[in-house]
């Protein structure tokens, strides 16, 4: 089914065409000012403060840490236990003719931190300079025989203790030229990855290990844009590069056993603009794109390639058109569509492992998808307390050798607006959502080895079913209370095996207070619960397993800031969070057993005096406290299970303190 | 001793701001409909009775109000600026002409922000009549807007510090409409949101975009390719929902699970595998086999994203 877009393009624009011109809404933007008796060369502004010259503060940090998990160097910015410096900056500079700059640096100096520099001349031309440091550590105790060397994985006698941690670096560089009614603009970016990831091997017995990563990836972004009175226009060409320094991983008497990520490249050339008839704006875009990899295969007996040609082409298109036909009403309406066309060549490849349809050979089977998509919506004001919005979204999507080769999501939605209560926002929300298709059939290629029960989440039939409601209420200037409730209910109602059902429930409530001149501080609670179902067959026929998964989040928090203490020189501050993850599981097979304990937990406190020494001066001593704790019971001692070997427990559980005194200098 | 200087400082915010609430309501046109004040605006713009002196007539009442003259501070204030306000009509660039307003101050002005009864859609035609780049080329169409969100519930003008032009704030000022976000960032797994490392812009554009969910490239895929380029392939053996849309068995913005897992191994894998060898097995015991141990259903099939091993084909290598 396709759907008929021109013809629902075309009635939007009549039906706005034809009633534009009745009551609309006030436009005060400056190019409709009547300015005919103005007389701007006599326009003063003595009183007005010159600003020249720099202004901001530049900051200098000293901190020390106390901590036995490199964990806690996601909070703090730094795995390092004891002492560490660092430098924030917020810089300005501008001139009386126009020539304007902002430097803005973040714990430069830590393993994660960055810079931003813009300076230019608004209207004419703009630099930009970034940099950027982002480290993530996920364990500092992983226990690993394997030692990674220039390609091979070198068994050691004894377990040795390693670090699983991912650093990125990045910089880029943009410039951007441009006059009244064009722009033209280049960036370039370059980003390092270094560190090990948690991965793991067979050979034959699984092994898990740090996955060495040593990649880079360039950017590099160029365009133009081009505006006029009612219409503009930008035209990008995108490319990216990716380049993994690490090859084939071999183990000293097994060969190429892992073939980590290949070498990459994407190029994306984009059109879009935007053009406005009166109150009607139309938007769009054409990309086309291509994602090529043509990296270099291992050469082992059953390949018949030394390269395979994978090449994606890709078509993203979306035309969107929205109209205020009145001060009341507004329509709106889109269509996308979305390609990915796999042209990698097809071959057969010898398999370890042996196929029962075509033995030790398997072909590569290249995927395409194609996606269509549809929205139309309407905006009615009833009066000047409610207004109601209502849609329709339709998704079509198509796929290759897939076990469903077309889903298409359905989907009607509202949205209420109410003001009608003195200082109380009201706004509800409900959607139902219908997902269909093609017959779903087990796919040729697998048909063999797939329960024809089995109904894979993403393909199958489902009915959703969602509600929102939120209320603000703003009793007085000095207080706002939020609250939201949601609730949604996924049924898979013609599924057997699989995720049959699943329902996502919660609340969350904000406080948000400005006590006085001084005292200001807020609070908030949420829970969030998550319920799902599954049925599964060991027997290969019905169902005769089951698995009930409950999860539950919790996360409370407050804090408050208090200025002007000590004659306006003493601020104060704190923040507390506490955030709690569960997930039980529930597996039933003859008897109901849970699978064990697999939650986290985190206190995190932060408190801050500031001390004005001076009027350019400042002293700042904060202290932050970090106690996080989690389990999973699949985290297991390295031998444990016979046949497998683990990277050890990486669960965490760590008490963490940081000191830090900051001393700050305001430019003026 | 703390506790009781907090609640006389509670009783004195509250009476101080019961005394200030009264004393803001004096302006006559509080009493207009957003409807009467809009025609009132309207009315006056289309006169066009700018004043004589531009921003010397406005400062003479307002020049002791700091958050006025915080303007000056920011890009909107700089005179010096061509295409800044300041250097055109001033505070009347943005305010609407000046008319009456300052002859017994019975005359509304163009007025922003929560307190302000003028609707989201005529607040914002001030800022678009500058704004009109291709920055802001899918407002029009974006949930934003539809919603009727102000430009002024986000931005900042009347400052050197916009918080949503800063990495360290920007977050704040997304979660604070948008609270089910706020509380996924701080669950088991999420992106490094919570410590500003990364922000809701890096993936999301607030002015809308012409992709899904106002995402800053073509797709979904797209977008996670532009941090996850090593997941962009393609590859010889590739896993079809990785391929079709990564929040299959992601959800970004966080999750009780590891990994920003939507549901953990080997109950996900399982959703969708469930051949008649070992992938129908049931786990019954966590940590007691390799189903149910370490990477579970990863420690064998660890390529789940896709391999480029010629005898990759059960994402083993």
């Amino acid at each position: 089914m396709r759907f008929k877009f021109n013809l629902i393009t075309l009635s939007l624009l009549a039906i706005s065409g034809a009633i534009t011109g009745s009551v609309m809404a006030a436009d005060f933007g400056v190019n409709k000012a009547n300015t005919s008796t103005v007389k701007q060369e006599i326009f003063q502004c003595k009183r007005c403060p010159q600003i020249d010259g720099y202004s901001g503060t530049i900051g200098f940090n000293t901190a020390y840490i106390e901590s036995d998990d490199i964990h806690s160097g996601n909070a703090f910015g730094t795995d390092k236990d004891g002492a560490n410096a660092s430098v924030d900056a917020d810089l300005n500079y501008r001139n009386s003719t126009g020539y304007t700059a902002k430097f803005q640096a973040h714990q430069l100096g830590l393993d994660n931190g960055f810079a931003h520099l813009k300076a230019g001349k608004s209207g004419h031309y703009e630099l930009v300079a970034d940099y950027q440091q982002l480290t993530s550590y996920q364990s500092g105790n992983a226990r690993s025989q394997l030692w990674y060397k220039d390609g091979v994985l070198t068994p050691s006698e004894h377990t040795q203790i390693q670090e699983l941690s991912l650093q990125r670096n990045k910089a880029g560089l943009g410039l951007s030229y441009g006059r009244d009614f064009y722009q033209a603009y280049v960036r370039y970016d370059h980003e390092q990855k270094t560190g090990y990831q948690s991965s793991s091997i067979v050979t034959p017995r699984p092994v898990n290990f740090g996955l060495p990563i040593d990649a880079s990836t360039d950017n590099l972004t160029a365009g133009l844009s081009l505006s006029g009175d009612s219409w503009t226009t930008d035209l990008n060409y995108f490319v990216s590069q990716y380049n993994n320094d690490i090859g084939a991983l071999s183990l000293p008497y097994l060969y190429d056993v892992f073939a980590p990520a290949p070498d990459n490249q994407a190029h994306q050339i984009s059109l879009s603009g935007q053009y406005q008839l009166s109150r009607t704006v139309m938007s769009g875009r054409l990309a086309s794109g291509k994602m090529i990899q043509d990296d270099n295969l291992i050469q082992m007996s059953g390949n018949p390639l030394q390269n395979w040609d994978g090449e994606v082409d890709t078509l993203d298109g979306k035309l969107s058109v929205t109209s205020l036909l009145s001060s009341k009403l507004r329509l709106g309406g889109s269509v996308d569509y979305s390609k990915r066309d796999n042209k990698g060549s097809v071959w057969e490849f010898a398999q370890y492992e042996v196929n029962g349809i075509t033995g030790a050979f398997k072909q590569n089977v290249p995927l395409d998808t194609e996606r269509r998509g549809l929205k139309l919506n309407a905006s009615y004001r009833l009066s000047s307390d409610y207004r109601l919005q209502a849609g329709y979204d339709r998704k079509e999507m198509e796929r290759s050798h897939g076990d469903r080769e077309q889903t298409n999501d359905d989907v009607l939605w509202a949205k209420l607006n109410v003001r009608a209560l003195d200082d109380i926002k009201l706004k509800f929300k409900a959607s139902l959502n219908n997902r269909g298709g093609s017959e779903y059939q087990t796919s040729e290629l697998t048909s063999s080895e797939q329960n024809p029960l089995l109904r894979k989440y993403y393909l199958a039939d489902r009915k959703r079913t969602a509600f929102e409601a939120k209320f603000n209420h703003t009793p007085t200037s000095w207080l706002s209370l939020d609250v939201t409730a949601r609730y949604a209910k996924d049924d898979y109602d013609e599924t057997q095996l699989g995720l049959t059902e699943s329902e996502d429930y919660g609340y969350d409530i904000n406080l948000g207070l400005q006590l006085d001149a001084h005292l200001s501080g807020y609070a908030f609670a949420g829970q969030q619960w998550i319920d799902a179902a599954q049925a599964g067959s060991q027997s290969f026929s019905t169902a005769d397993w089951f698995a009930d998964i409950e999860d539950e989040f919790i996360n409370l928090g407050a804090g408050f800031t208090y200025t002007g203490l000590l004659e306006d020189k003493l601020n104060l501050g704190g923040d507390y969070l506490f955030a709690n993850s569960t997930s039980n599981t529930l597996v039933t097979y003859d008897v109901s057993t849970p699978l064990g304990d697999y939650f986290s937990f985190n206190h995190s406190l932060k408190l801050h005096a500031n001390y004005a020494l001076s009027e350019e001066m400042a002293l700042k001593l904060a202290y932050q406290y970090e106690r996080y704790y989690d389990t999973d019971y699949a985290q297991i001692d390295v031998n444990t299970v016979p046949g497998l070997t683990t990277l050890g427990d990486l669960n965490h559980n760590y008490n963490a303190h940081q000191v830090m005194l900051s001393f700050s200098y305001q430019l003026r | 001793m703390m506790n009781k200087s907090i609640i006389t400082k509670l009783l004195f915010g509250v009476f101080a701001f019961a005394y200030l609430s009264l004393s803001v309501q004096a302006a006559p046109w509080n009493q207009l409909t957003g409807e009467q004040l809009e025609q009132q605006l309207t009315e006056k713009f289309a006169q066009g009775k700018y004043s004589k002196k531009g921003a010397d007539s406005c400062l003479m009442c307002h020049k002791k109000n700091d958050k006025v003259m915080a303007i000056f501070d920011g890009v909107h204030g700089n005179s010096g600026q061509a295409d800044s306000p300041m250097a055109g009509l001033q505070c009347e660039a943005c305010h609407g002409p000046l008319g009456k307003h300052n002859k017994g101050g019975k005359e509304p002005m163009i007025a922003f922000g929560k307190e302000s009864k003028l609707s989201a859609q005529s607040q914002n035609s001030v800022c678009l009549g500058c704004h009109n780049d291709p920055q802001q080329m899918a407002w029009h169409s974006s949930s934003h807007n539809l919603d009727e969100v102000a430009c002024s519930d986000c931005h900042i003008i009347h400052t050197d510090k916009d918080p949503v032009m800063s990495q360290l704030t920007v977050n704040d000022t997304c979660t604070s409409c948008h609270t089910q976000q706020k509380s996924d960032m701080n669950k088991r797994s999420s992106h490094p949101m919570k410590w500003d490392q990364m922000t809701c812009i890096d993936c999301h554009n607030p002015h809308g975009s012409m992709s899904e969910s106002a995402l800053n490239h073509a797709t979904v895929n797209d977008t996670c390719y532009s941090c996850h380029s090593e997941k962009r392939g393609p590859v010889l053996w590739e896993h079809a929902p990785v391929t079709e849309n990564c929040a299959n068995c992601h959800n970004p913005h966080g999750s009780v699970n590891e990994a920003m897992l939507t549901q953990r191994a080997p109950q996900l894998c399982q959703q969708c595998h469930m051949d008649d060898g070992h992938a129908s097995r049931v786990v019954q015991q966590g940590g007691s086999d390799a189903f149910g141990g370490g990477k579970s259903c990863l420690n064998c099939h660890s390529q789940i994203h896709g391999s480029n091993h010629p005898a990759g084909s059960k994402l083993q290598r």
